[in-house]
């Protein structure tokens, strides 16, 4: 009875308002750094995301674990020892963009979208830029930013120091689908 | 896991009860329950590093090389430090070298590898395979992980032993079983058992036996990122190494500290036994911690890979 009163009240909370909330399961989020002895270079196809054109909302989320690496010892260290994967499985990111997007209007909007980066199980404030791009009723989203490597608490040691560079590029791509219930 | 289930509902329900309450303005809090619903749980992912390296200081481990990867290692293991053969005249066992071993570990799946080794104990070649074929996960569904070793040795030339007649008499065979488990980021255990076939036994005595069991223990407990304590011990299953008197046999034990850098694992370490390779170990250690035959060893492991360079994304 109680989880059809909450599936009633879910459903009716989804018709009552306009038809705006957004979602990706396959948003694309690489990353990039150039150090001296190897660059470091790993894709991921599963990150998730959620846009809410009504308030601007928006969320992203990904697996550590999903971050495909080249070598996989590169692969496994920076799960086991910089990322600690098991501990903090997911990086996050939730936020508010700044401006207004009309999703009927096609067009490419360069956008700052307000929010908390959760990486490492360290939270950041952080203005991203970004663009979405409308295209008939397809809403997609590309950002380019670059993560501190200290700003979340990921030591590199002495050892390995030049292997890794400090700071990390961050590449985001996501194709957004109509939310249906 | 309850706790995150039971965590996860809530947030959903307060999701919900917002909706409820605000029907005509939607918060973040719907968003972040989306977002929940979306992500797929990674509970059944497989437990990844169960030890850092294949080797730990006796035993294999039951991590094998990944596809295309190439483990280079060097194994050494000095004279005995105190004793009759130790002590400043041999600069404590450095002066000289029990074993050496030099060994290549190439990786055909994710999941097998094919071995070869050479170690200066008996100048013992040997050529295996290495499959790990269960794979603990983080949800406890699988609680261990399996891997299996089958290997051939050959001792080409006569070292120790008289007789040395026929070919087939060179050849020795080992199979392992190694149950490994993760307990925590810190700690991993495992315990294998095996079996060894000396075709000719070793060391060549009457009454010594050509077949035997044996069961080794081993584990491993981090005391920082990249560093960590490895206790590793082997007992053969043999009445007649249990009996004999002279040489009197001991099992094998070594305590050692592991190091990770990058690419590389190190692992220093105090052993017992002479030799590197289970086949020679298993069958030969007379040499006891009590006696002051113990020694210090060091193993290097370096892993290159193969992989042939991925359409670079930027």
């Amino acid at each position: 009875m109680k989880y059809i009163a909450l599936i009633l009240l879910v459903w009716l909370g989804n018709n009552q308002a306009k038809q705006e909330t957004y979602v990706c399961k396959n948003a694309k989020i690489s990353l990039f750094s150039k150090a001296p002895l190897e660059d470091i270079d790993a894709t991921s196809t599963q990150g998730t995301s959620v846009y809410n054109a009504t308030t601007g909302d928006l969320a992203f989320s990904l697996p550590i674990r999903s971050l495909q690496f080249q070598k996989s010892m590169m692969q496994e260290h920076f799960n086991e020892n910089y990322m600690e994967s098991d501990k903090y499985p997911n990086a996050t990111f939730k936020g508010r963009i700044q401006e207004k997007i009309d999703t009927e209007k096609d067009g490419t909007y360069p956008v700052n979208v307000n929010g908390v980066l959760d990486v490492h199980g360290v939270k950041q404030n952080r203005s991203i830029k970004g663009t979405i791009t409308i295209n008939k009723g397809t809403v997609s989203m590309a950002s380019d930013f670059m993560v501190q490597c200290k700003d979340h608490r990921i030591d590199i040691p002495q050892l390995v120091f030049k292997k890794i560079a400090e700071s990390i590029q961050i590449k985001v791509a996501a194709t957004y689908a109509a939310y249906k219930k | 896991m309850i706790k995150k289930a039971l965590f996860l509902s809530l947030l959903l329900l307060a999701g919900g009860t917002t909706i409820a309450q605000q029907t005509t303005t939607r918060d973040s809090t719907n968003t972040d329950s989306l977002l929940n619903s979306l992500s797929a749980s990674s509970k059944s992912d497989p437990v990844m590093a169960t030890f850092k390296s294949t080797r730990l200081i006796l035993s294999e481990t039951s991590e094998t090389i990944k596809k295309n990867n190439l483990n280079f290692m060097v194994i050494h293991r000095f004279g005995d430090i105190a004793g009759a053969d130790g002590g400043g005249k041999t600069f404590w066992g450095l002066d000289n070298s029990s074993d050496i071993y030099i060994g290549f570990e190439y990786g055909l799946t994710n999941n097998l590898d094919i071995d070869f080794g050479r170690s200066k104990y008996e100048q013992l070649l040997e050529l295996g395979l290495k499959y790990n074929f269960l794979h603990q996960t983080a949800d406890d569904r699988i609680p261990v992980a399996l891997t299996v070793i089958g290997k051939t040795g050959l001792k080409p030339y006569s070292v120790s032993t008289n007789v040395f007649d026929d070919y087939t008499n060179r050849l020795n065979y080992f199979a392992q079983l190694i149950i490994a488990r993760k307990f925590s980021s810190a700690l991993s255990l495992q315990i294998s058992p095996s079996y060894l076939r000396n075709n000719l036994p070793f060391p060549y005595l009457a009454g010594n036996e050509r077949n035997f069991f044996a069961l080794s223990a081993a584990g491993r407990l981090k005391f920082s990122k990249r560093m960590g304590i490895v206790v590793d011990y082997a007992h053969p299953f043999s009445s007649f190494r249990n009996n004999s008197d002279s040489p009197k046999f001991y099992d094998p034990l070594g305590v050692g500290i592991e190091i990770e850098t990058g690419g590389h694992v190190f692992t220093i370490n105090f052993s017992n036994s002479q030799a590197i390779s289970p086949i020679n170990y298993l069958s030969g250690t007379t040499s006891g911690w009590g006696k002051g035959q113990y020694r210090l060893g060091f193993t290097i492991s370096r892993v290159f890979s193969f992989n042939k360079k991925q359409k670079s994304t930027y």
